[in-house]
């Protein structure tokens, strides 16, 4: 029944509403004028702590969310598109990869200059142009061991001759930045050639990671440590002012127009975002924003109520708050939607999965009572309890990564079925006949136990109650759980994979063999025929012949079910309708150049 | 035991007054009770069934308790007819976010708090009592020693030595009772360790030392009968706070696991109390409230019946 949750004479509901309606009354209205000042266009957003701007010392979402506000990658994500496109950025076109896969070619753009600064001593101050370079130069950085980068994953044994630099650049003569590297070059100032140790498709995502940004050697070497408060990039926004821990200011990059570069809004989406508005501004050159100050507000409820205020155009929710702003019905509580704020939701590429250990002697070899377990896995009921904040998978790749298809989810709640599956694995109405007694299976969980995960796992064991099977919840501190995950003593195990780029090799990887002892293959999965595929797979580009090969690598995991498939959390962002082109991204990163604010009288 | 026995005119005294007398109601309801929860969780274990207190039903989720039904509009249809397959008395106390009764595992909260106060006293009791006896009763060396080990144990925080413990002998049951009961004896030891030493040189002990008994005999036969109501006082007092503690360590995720308990219950019902689904907060606080009241009170009543300083009936000559 929408329009109803969150208005049902329920007292603390309507306390807490009211205390909301006060503040927000109290402070002078809803102070919906804070888009504009002194005729420039500001966007006001919260950030979370912001370690550094130094684009190979980073990793965590928020610091590359400020990275990517002044540098830029040589591809990025498409803004609208779905599934995740990649298109170029500070690449001419989309890279030229040689016959055997192992040579890539990538044109740099002409006519892209670095903002002004007085590490430029060349120019007297003036923003060089971007070259080949800058980018041999940007993944040097991550190589260097002295730096420390959380990116080298993205390169470690990809590149012919990284490696060996990088154990270079440990030695006590430390990294010569000059020294050539075999699969690093740059033929002339406008072509990037990288020579990859083995076909790797995956490196178009890596490319639009921000560890391949364009960084001048001049303001590497005259920051040196300091480059993580003193960013030099080409990004539509500079840095205007950085107080660490409270406020950062970025302000438009006045080079942009010195140098004539236009950038322009997408013009293409996916169906329905143009009744969404989002392509009204189809051609139109961005960045719209003069000005995003973002502040660090250290308290939740602070935050919250300067996005009440209007102060900040965007909010997330807390799952504190979920219940308050989201009703059960999932509609925006009324008295928001009344203040026009909206309500976006847009799936994470995130699998949750319950996975199951193949090296265990009970669930191991046993598929019949795997599959049994994820027939009685009640997906509705699931999702309800998780407030709809989930969607239930139908295979191992999460919508919205390339490689995913439609389709139903392949163990569908049946119960009858279950029982079946379940005599056929030898355990008849859930009776183990080494003891007679029911068949237990444990769960381990890692981390403190908190009363959300409590339940979760207390409904978990009511879906396989019936069967007859008792599930036996095991919390373990963190460090003691990955040491049981590594050590594979574990019988069932509740994990999530975040994608590292949207791309189904990244979610297949999780049920390689190989990667089963060392790496991310948790459930230690292990298929001959599944292994042949995905060494297959892994060398192919996009095309009809790869997504044959994913097809039939999922319907092997589907078949063995090494998991269940326990959802695909969606993300929930609040925002005021004077934000203009908002759409959840899953990798944000530099998006912040498409957003525009309104003035308020237009509302 | 003669009519005018110590412990009879102390009996006297407590159930002479009508708050004691409830506040013993409360604690015989609470444990017959806590032995109802008992009988119910064995019974499921032996028939190897999941216990109606565990059953969960996701279409009762958040049944208002009576009382409450009629008056709490229903937030959807699936509420709705909830509702109305419960009927007016079925979940008399609601039930929780998966549909499971509250009033059944308010029972199994009162068996885990009794189970937690009886465990940690059989723990730290024996060894607050032999300690204090012994430091009581030879001094010297061995006191210094004893008082040493007690202050030692004092002068740790309390709390974080419990979760320490627990982290070490693994979470769950076990832990809080080792974790409580290792930890909750010095009181106990201090307090006898000086009635001890009050009581070694009073006649009756020069006279037992006088017959050349041994210290053992003298230390249980003689002075363990005299301290003991200092034992009773003290259990009365420790209950409660047992069951404090194991409501905060459950609280927090590292008490008990896998069955229902009063801190895991608060813990629950805090994730929608914006909605106003209180009731099971409610309840549990009160049945914390209850008993904790009722220790507390007659603890009071035995100290005062007990102690011979507060004795308000005169002993006959």
């Amino acid at each position: 029944m929408p329009g109803q949750g969150g208005c049902r004479g329920r007292t603390p509901a309507v306390l807490g509403l009211l205390t909301l309606a006060v503040v927000a009354i109290g402070c002078g209205g809803p102070g919906l004028d804070a888009g504009t000042r002194d005729g420039e266009k500001v966007l006001y957003a919260p950030t979370a702590s912001i370690r550094s701007l130094d684009p190979a010392r980073v990793g965590d979402v928020t610091s590359v969310q400020a990275v990517a506000m002044v540098y830029e990658t040589l591809y990025e994500y498409h803004y609208l598109k779905r599934p995740y496109t990649v298109r170029p950025l500070l690449a001419a076109a989309m890279p030229e990869v040689s016959e055997d896969g192992r040579v890539v070619t990538i044109p740099i753009r002409r006519g892209v200059y670095y903002q002004d600064d007085p590490c430029f001593t060349a120019t007297g101050g003036k923003g060089r142009e971007v070259v080949a370079e800058d980018f041999i130069h940007a993944i040097r950085r991550v190589a260097d061991a002295r730096i420390q980068s959380p990116g080298f994953w993205a390169f470690r044994g990809r590149i012919v001759g990284l490696d060996a630099w990088r154990e270079q650049s440990q030695s006590e003569a430390g990294p010569d930045y000059d020294a050539p590297i075999e699969g690093l070059a740059a033929p002339d100032p406008h072509t990037l050639v990288i020579t990859l140790t083995e076909p790797y498709p995956q490196l178009l995502h890596i490319l639009a990671l921000h560890y391949a940004v364009a960084i001048p050697r001049e303001a590497t070497e005259a920051y040196g440590d300091a480059l993580g408060q003193h960013p030099v990039g080409t990004g539509p926004f500079i840095l205007h002012d950085w107080i660490r821990n409270y406020r950062i200011e970025f302000v438009r990059n006045p080079t942009w127009a010195r140098t004539g570069r236009i950038e322009t809004y997408p013009a293409e989406g996916e169906p329905g975002d143009a009744e969404a508005g989002l392509l009204a501004a189809a051609g139109q050159p961005i960045p719209f924003l003069d000005r995003v100050v973002q502040f660090q507000v250290g308290d939740a409820s602070t935050a919250w109520l300067m996005f009440m205020r209007g102060q900040f155009a965007t909010s997330d929710i807390g799952r504190d708050r979920f219940d308050l702003v989201v009703g059960p019905d999932r509609a925006l509580n009324p008295e928001l939607a009344v203040r026009g704020i909206e309500l976006r939701q847009a799936p994470t590429l995130t699998m949750s999965y319950l996975g199951f250990n193949m090296t265990d002697p009970v669930v191991g070899p046993n598929r019949p009572l795997r599959q049994a377990l994820a027939h009685a896995f009640d997906g509705e009921i699931w999702v309800r309890f998780h407030n709809g904040r989930l969607l239930i998978p139908n295979g191992p790749i999460p919508e919205g990564v390339a490689g995913h298809a439609s389709g139903p989810p392949p163990y569908p709640y049946d119960l009858d079925r279950a029982r079946d599956l379940l005599e056929e694995a030898g355990f008849p109405g859930g009776i183990d006949p080494a003891t007679g007694r029911r068949l237990e299976l444990t769960l381990e969980i890692g981390g403190e136990e908190s009363a959300e995960i409590r339940q979760t796992v207390d409904l978990l064991a009511s879906f396989w109650a019936p069967l007859g099977v008792v599930l036996r919840p095991s919390y373990n501190a963190r460090p003691a759980f990955w040491e049981k995950m590594a050590r594979g003593q574990f019988q069932i195990v509740r994990l999530s994979w975040v994608a590292d780029y949207p791309d189904a090799q990244n979610f297949l990887q999780l049920f390689y063999g190989p990667n089963a002892t060392a790496g991310p293959n948790r459930a230690r999965f292990t298929d001959p025929e599944y292994d042949a595929l995905y060494e297959e797979m892994r060398g192919l580009a996009d095309g009809p012949a790869r997504d044959a090969l994913i097809r039939r690598m999922v319907s092997i995991v589907n078949r063995e079910s090494p998991w269940i498939y326990a959802g695909q959390p969606v993300s929930y962002v609040l925002s005021y309708p004077w934000l203009l082109h908002h759409k959840p991204h899953a990798f944000p990163y530099g998006m912040r150049k498409v957003l525009d604010v309104a003035p308020v009288r237009e509302f | 035991m003669s009519r005018s026995s110590p412990w009879r005119l102390a009996w006297r005294q407590i159930a002479g007054r009508r708050l004691n007398r409830f506040c013993l109601g409360v604690l015989v309801a609470y444990t017959a009770l806590a032995a109802y929860g008992e009988g119910v969780y064995q019974t499921a274990r032996l028939r190897d069934r999941t216990p109606s207190y565990q059953i969960v039903d996701p279409e009762m989720q958040y049944l208002p308790p009576v009382g409450l039904r009629e008056r709490m509009a229903p937030a959807t249809e699936a509420e709705a007819g909830a509702r109305e397959r419960a009927g007016r008395w079925r979940h008399p106390f609601g039930t929780d976010a998966l549909g499971r009764d509250v009033l059944q595992r308010l029972v199994q909260g009162a068996r885990i708090a009794f189970w937690v106060g009886i465990l940690t006293s059989a723990i730290a009791i024996p060894i607050g009592l032999t300690l204090g006896l012994v430091a009581g009763w030879f001094g010297g060396r061995v006191d210094d020693v004893i008082v040493w080990l007690y202050s030692t144990f004092a002068s740790i925080p309390e709390i974080l030595f419990i979760l320490s413990i627990a982290m070490v002998v693994g979470r769950g049951l076990t832990g809080v009772y080792v974790g409580i009961g290792l930890t909750t004896w010095v009181g106990l030891c201090r307090l006898i360790r000086g009635e001890v030493i009050k009581h070694k040189e009073r006649p009756y002990i020069q006279a037992a030392r006088a017959l050349g008994l041994g210290h053992v005999r003298i230390l249980f036969r003689h002075l363990l009968p005299n301290v003991l109501h200092i034992v009773i006082i003290s259990f009365t007092l420790r209950f409660p706070a047992a069951i404090g503690t194991e409501v905060f360590m459950s609280f927090l995720g590292i008490g008990v696991q896998g069955e229902p308990s009063w801190g895991t219950m608060i813990s629950d019902s805090r994730m929608r109390l914006w909605y106003g689904y209180g009731w099971e907060l409610f309840f549990v606080t009160g049945a914390i409230f209850l008993v904790v009241l009722a220790f507390n009170i007659l603890g009071d009543a035995l100290r005062d019946a007990l102690d011979p300083r507060l004795r308000r009936v005169d002993l006959p000559g």
